[in-house]
């Protein structure tokens, strides 16, 4: 049975209200597609009659399920690329004239995945930083199992076909027979370590460079804001926080400025909050639940 | 725009060509890096031009060396598109002028991405 | 036989062929299970490299397969007629790019040639078949192989 209207809207605005991602009318085979195989995990003979398991049920872990299966992207270097370029036209300018030309800036990657981030975060500090300065870049996930291939660094041909520039293919990146692996040099930068972002952060902080990119899409807004509070507790009053192209703090949290930069936008705290204050007292924000996230445009 | 897809075999342009195609390209098509030339020296106007390396007549990394010393094709991004993926290769193709390096084989996903990072993408992506 | 070309190195590279070129997904081709039929009609395509070490990656499976191959590449649907030349050059280039692949995994800088197509490879003097992997495209049989010809050792240097 084809999937019923009723039950694309109920994904489309699910995803909508979660990620900024507007599924328009026309979409329908996207869903079909990508919902198939939770379908046929719990039996289902096809996607409507799991959609409609999922609205009946009212599980917050089906819901995510759900989300992750019409967002999830291929991981790539570079992804979008406004955020790296964001590291040499105004993070590292602002925190080097901030701290110094001798700065050691502590970068935390929240969503580290299978490393490409991490990894194009030091590509682009190795090019930008003053010589005099360096940079410390925490890498987390959730998966142990990604962490594991992201410590290593290795990749498969396809996978460094996808958005690295060849420039930094040739300089970080050396084959190893019919992979390519991440120089020694660029794998000392980053630290891999297990952690779920609804637990409290690691405790390397305070870090001056957050990236948090195509997470928060997967959970509800009480959470995100919950996960953007934690961030902000561990972070220097003038760092920088980086979401993913499709996010924002507006209508979430509002204890952040956005600063616009290049082509995409960058966050900054604009109400630090107190080490001694604890999370139940934080005042709720005064936008109305359902006021409009701003998006980038249909997806 | 439009791109200049150049592959000695017809199969790889008309892979090349259809992914140009579906990101709003028009495209032309060259056999060697000779016939390549002669396109360009038609006057026929390119933002992009894909290029295989290995090539009779004219290879992709002379083709490169060719465009990049003539100022009146200054504008035009030079992508190669190659089994070629020693790194002294890469670096090779880069040295000659090479704004780009996609190894074989690609998928579809990779080719936008890089240009996406060359700026070259017209069409706005959708899912 | 020094190991210069993996089992596993020459399995990846197939699948990732296949999959950014022809298929889609990587799952398509998978290890055949059991002893491989007869070809109906056999047809090869290889290329040869030459360097410090000579080889040749060699793609094997029965005509009708490789017309579909040849279809997958070049759009065509599944009753419009495959042409000799649309055969040779299809079925060439993904040997060309199998094979541009296993160059790559060679210690030293090689060269490759031009891809060929033809009922059955020649003999390549001097070459053993270094890898064989019998594959399942879609269900039928496909062989990738790699045949070497080690560079005679120099005195006392083993690699």
């Amino acid at each position: 049975m084809a999937l019923s209207a009723e039950s694309f809207a109920f994904v489309a605005d699910l995803v909508r209200r979660r990620s900024a991602i507007q599924l328009a009318v026309g979409k329908e085979y996207l869903v079909e597609s990508r919902l198939l195989a939770l379908a046929r995990e719990l039996g289902m003979p096809d996607v409507d009659s799991y959609v409609n398991a999922v609205r009946v049920g009212g599980k917050e872990s089906d819901h995510v399920r759900v989300v992750e299966a019409l967002t999830t992207n291929e991981t790539s270097w570079f992804r979008d690329s406004a955020p790296f370029s964001a590291l040499q036209s105004y993070i590292v300018p602002e925190l080097i004239a901030a701290r110094g030309l001798t700065a050691r800036l502590n970068v935390w990657s929240a969503a580290c995945s299978t490393g490409q981030e991490p990894y194009s975060i030091a590509m682009t500090l190795a090019d930008c930083l003053p010589s005099g300065a360096s940079a410390e870049i925490l890498a987390t996930d959730l998966s142990e199992q990604v962490l594991t291939r992201a410590r290593e660094g290795r990749y498969s041909q396809l996978e460094v076909n996808r958005g690295l520039p060849a420039s930094m293919l040739v300089r970080h990146l050396s084959r190893r027979g019919a992979e390519w692996q991440v120089s020694q040099e660029l794998r000392r930068l980053v630290t891999f370590r297990q952690h779920n972002l609804l637990d409290p952060p690691p405790a390397a902080g305070p870090y001056d460079v957050v990236y948090l990119r195509n997470v928060l899409i997967y959970f509800d807004i009480e959470t995100k804001r919950a996960i953007l509070e934690r961030l902000r507790r561990v972070m220097k009053p003038d760092g920088i926080l980086v979401l993913g192209a499709a996010e924002t703090t507006i209508g979430v949290d509002d204890a952040w400025a956005r600063v616009p930069v290049g082509a995409g936008s960058v966050y900054r705290p604009t109400r630090p909050l107190p080490a001694n204050v604890r999370a139940a007292t934080v005042p709720q924000p005064r936008i109305a639940p359902d006021s409009p996230v701003l998006t980038r445009g249909a997806h | 725009m439009r791109a200049l897809v150049i592959d000695d075999s017809r199969t790889m342009r008309r892979i090349v060509a259809g992914t140009l195609h579906d990101l709003g390209f028009e495209t032309v098509q060259a056999e060697d890096g000779r016939a390549a030339l002669d396109v360009l020296e038609s006057g026929i106007d390119v933002e992009l031009c894909c290029i295989d390396w290995n090539m009779p007549v004219m290879d992709g990394l002379e083709f490169v060396g060719r465009v990049r010393t003539n100022p009146a094709w200054r504008h035009i991004t030079l992508m190669m598109i190659t089994t070629e993926s020693e790194q002294g290769q890469i670096v090779r193709a880069l040295a000659a002028g090479a704004h780009e390096y996609l190894i074989k084989p690609f998928t579809a996903d990779a080719v936008r991405g890089k240009l996406d990072l060359l700026g070259l993408v017209p069409v706005k992506e959708t899912a | 036989m020094s190991a210069v070309v993996e089992h596993d190195q020459v399995l990846t590279i197939a699948r990732e062929v296949f999959a950014a070129m022809v298929d889609g997904d990587p799952g398509l081709l998978q290890p055949w299970d059991g002893d491989l039929p007869a070809f109906d009609q056999s047809i090869s395509a290889w290329v040869d490299v030459s360097g410090d070490w000579h080889g040749r990656a060699v793609l094997t499976t029965d005509k009708s397969i490789a017309d579909d191959l040849a279809r997958a590449l070049l759009d065509l649907g599944a009753d419009e007629e495959v042409t000799d030349l649309d055969l040779v050059d299809a079925f060439g280039e993904v040997a060309n790019v199998v094979g541009g692949n296993v160059k790559s995994l060679l210690p030293t800088q090689g060269s490759l040639g031009l891809p060929q197509v033809a009922p059955v490879a020649p003999v390549l003097a001097g070459a053993v078949v270094v890898q064989e992997l019998r594959l399942a495209w879609r269900g039928r049989p496909f062989v990738v192989a790699v045949w070497g010809i080690e560079k005679a050792a120099e005195e006392g240097n083993r690699s």
